[in-house]
């Protein structure tokens, strides 16, 4: 049924956007996560891509996490001598981590998820009402 | 009695699934409002010349499992298509208006209501002509 399948629908945009939140909420956690190692590489900001695909169990077309990749931008320079991962000439690698862009990218899966509720819940007052024929 | 025998009651239950299927396809746009290249799709209005198109092409009865299908395929009687002119795309090709979708989220909900308020009274008019109305 229609109203059926467009609440499973947009309960898989709320299950995506929940992803998205928690790579989100990964890369704000490590933003100052710097190599264990003198001069290795810190923490690479993580990067989530979604898709639309044909789900076989229900039929419909949902949403889906395509891939969580790597972000390829390269590492701010810090010089740190004191800092254990700093390296022979006492530059410190930070993580490519950006807090505005992190913060923006969280108000757009907060409105995506808003958006997506209140289309369940026209699609459950749809469903009242028709049930409420009835009475 | 059959209610469906009843032209209006009928009309208005196709509207109802219309306006169910246009649910379901905004459903999929807002969902897909991050999704790269994904275009909004919308459904095709519903149309009253439309309908006596399909009421002209006659698909034989098979009355035996065994017979084969009609030569006219069994179409899914309400048709999406993708929206042609998109007001704005993103960089990454996804042409969802939230704002949009919202709006017509909205005006598909009045809809349903009103045809579910019109079918409620008209079966109220049927009860008090059978005599147990209020």
């Amino acid at each position: 049924m229609d109203l059926m399948d467009s609440l499973a629908i947009s309960a898989a945009g709320m299950r995506v956007q929940g992803e998205r939140l928690r790579v989100i909420s990964e890369n704000i956690a490590n933003a100052d996560s710097v190599s264990e190692a003198p001069g290795g590489d810190p923490y690479r900001r993580k990067t989530i891509t979604f898709k639309n695909e044909l789900d076989r169990q229900s039929g419909l077309d949902l949403v889906k996490v395509q891939k969580v990749g790597l972000d390829p931008s390269e590492f701010t320079r810090k010089y740190d001598p004191n800092n254990p991962a700093a390296d022979k000439t006492g530059y410190v690698k930070l993580p490519n981590v950006n807090a505005l862009i992190e913060m923006g990218d969280m108000r757009e899966a907060q409105r995506s998820y808003e958006a997506n509720l209140k289309v369940v819940d026209v699609a459950r007052g749809m469903l009242q009402r028709t049930i409420d024929i009835l009475r | 009695m059959d209610l469906f025998k009843i032209p209006l009651l009928q009309r208005m239950t196709e509207r109802m699934a219309w306006l169910g299927a246009r649910e379901k396809v905004l459903a999929t746009n807002v969902a897909n409002s991050d999704t790269p290249g994904y275009q909004p799709k919308d459904v095709v209005p519903l149309d009253f010349s439309d309908h006596l198109q399909k009421l002209a092409a006659v698909e034989p009865q098979r009355t035996n499992p065994l017979h084969m299908q009609g030569t006219i395929p069994a179409k899914d009687p309400i048709d999406s298509k993708k929206q042609k002119k998109p007001y704005e795309t993103k960089p990454a090709g996804n042409s969802v208006v939230i704002e949009e979708q919202m709006m017509k989220l909205s005006q598909t909900q009045a809809d349903y209501n009103e045809m579910v308020n019109l079918y409620r009274k008209h079966i109220d008019m049927l009860k008090t002509a059978i005599g147990r109305g209020q």
